[in-house]
């Protein structure tokens, strides 16, 4: 029996008046690939980002790895460790523009994670050859594409050899052209990698590619659950339904 | 009556050798402001309690007060009650209320620059487990450092003027030299002309260097 990487008990999230996530309940097993999908404003950047704590939730339980955050009552330090388990790839890359590819690339390793330089430089290497990136490792962010910047975002989530790979819409600040640099390196890593990953998207063929899990995401809620074939191709929704042929799968 | 040149040109190695106390007070003020500035800047930046009011206040009363006002409060006024000001040279006097003065005008680049970093470069640092005080080193800092530097530059302009008013407590700088030959040959017209000459070089060579040290730091990264 494969084990839970997530466990999320009554999550909900109030910004002041307004409900943004209401009483989530989720399990994701170790080697999981779930797209969460949805309408925009439904809460589906703010629930990858509750995973992480960098939206505090109002109530609820998170589980990553083997850290649980109790909104009820944390600590600081417990939030670090939370976020620890995880790896989060975000929308705008947000590389740290100080820092060159390969600074990025290795500073959770050495400020963090107290690695020694001349590992962590060997680690991120590894990983920049992995995104394809190798040759740019002395680029600083604002000398690289939109897609280039992504792929090191992606290399720095890996370096630190994460439970779970967070992916918030990686895609949907690219030009067009360069979106399918960022998802076939994606797809790679789903490919070869073991990690579990949540991704955020609005690229549902991508989705129905890569996911072995779907999840339809709508007001605040979890809409539907299922594998690609039940969510993208049966699906029984309404809300969903409607998503969808908006979307013109 | 005509424009002595010649007098002018007298004048000016006298007036030159006097800003050795406009480089000194400007050195010293600036150091002290950077410092005070930054710890100004990072009450404000995190928005700590009690201390924050506090600060806001003390920026308030800065920008309003006129120089000239803080440094006879500060030399005669603080002095009636203080004897360690009342032993204290002028010097020194000017040093502190320009010192006090530049840390509020400090505070509001450092400030502004602080908040110029944007809140993804803290989700990121966040999302790797960094704590507030490595994102603070790491990240914000040095990214902060980069935007603040060319308004820090003109902060550094402004002090070095301000200590022009250092005469009023008989500091015998630039305007101080200017106003002991004044009151010898009465050639105000020639005295202040090289005075002004002596400010356009020293904001000169600032500024050129403030030039060199913008262009360096955009090109950074």
């Amino acid at each position: 029996m494969t084990k839970n990487v997530i466990e999320i008990e009554n999550l909900s999230k109030n910004f002041g008046d307004q409900k943004v996530l209401e009483d989530i309940n989720l399990t994701i097993k170790d080697n999981e690939i779930v797209a969460i999908i949805g309408p925009s404003g439904t809460g589906k950047s703010t629930f990858l980002r509750t995973l992480n704590h960098l939206n505090e939730p109002t109530t609820g339980k998170i589980t990553v790895g083997d850290v649980t955050v109790d909104a009820a009552s944390y600590t600081k330090k417990q939030v670090q460790q939370l976020r620890m388990q995880s790896s989060m790839v975000f929308q705008n890359y947000n590389l740290f523009k100080n820092m060159t590819a390969l600074e990025n690339v290795m500073e959770s390793l050495v400020t963090v994670r107290n690695v020694n330089k001349k590992e962590a430089r060997e680690i991120a290497l590894e990983q920049l050859e992995r995104v394809g990136l190798l040759d740019k490792k002395d680029a600083y962010p604002s000398r690289l594409s939109g897609g280039q910047q992504q792929r090191v975002g992606i290399a720095r989530a890996l370096a630190v050899d994460p439970k779970v790979l967070l992916f918030d819409e990686p895609t949907s600040a690219l030009d067009p052209m360069l979106v399918s640099e960022v998802l076939q390196t994606i797809k790679k890593l789903v490919e070869t990698d073991h990690t579990t990953m949540l991704l955020v998207t609005h690229e549902i063929s991508f989705a129905r590619d890569v996911a072995s899990r779907v999840i339809f995401m709508n007001e605040g809620r979890i809409a539907a659950d299922g594998t690609p074939d039940e969510i993208l191709s049966n699906p029984t929704d309404k809300n969903l339904q409607q998503f969808l042929n908006i979307n013109q799968y | 009556m005509g424009f002595d040149f010649n007098y002018m040109l007298e004048v000016l190695p006298t007036l030159f050798y006097a800003s050795r106390f406009t480089f000194y007070l400007t050195l010293v003020s600036t150091f002290f402001g950077l410092i005070l500035g930054l710890i100004l800047a990072v009450i404000n930046y995190y928005e700590i309690r009690i201390l924050n009011p506090l600060t806001k206040l003390y920026l308030f009363v800065i920008r309003s007060a006129p120089l000239i006002a803080l440094l006879y409060f500060f030399y005669y006024g603080v002095a009636m009650y203080s004897e360690f000001v009342r032993n204290m040279n002028p010097l020194n006097a000017v040093a502190i209320v320009i010192s006090l003065t530049a840390g509020g005008f400090m505070a509001e680049s450092i400030r502004g620059a602080l908040l110029s970093v944007d809140e993804g470069q803290k989700d990121a640092a966040y999302s790797l487990g960094m704590t507030d005080g490595q994102l603070m080193k790491r990240v914000i800092i040095p990214q902060a450092t980069r935007i603040a530097v060319p308004s820090l530059f003109n902060n550094v302009i402004s002090i070095t003027k301000m200590t022009s008013l250092s005469f009023v407590l008989g500091v015998v700088d630039v305007m101080g030299a200017a106003r002991v030959q004044g009151s010898r040959t009465f050639s105000y017209f020639e005295i202040y002309g090289a005075v002004i000459i002596v400010y356009l070089v020293i904001i000169g060579v600032l500024s050129v260097i403030q030039r060199y040290v913008a262009k360096k730091s955009s090109e950074a990264y």
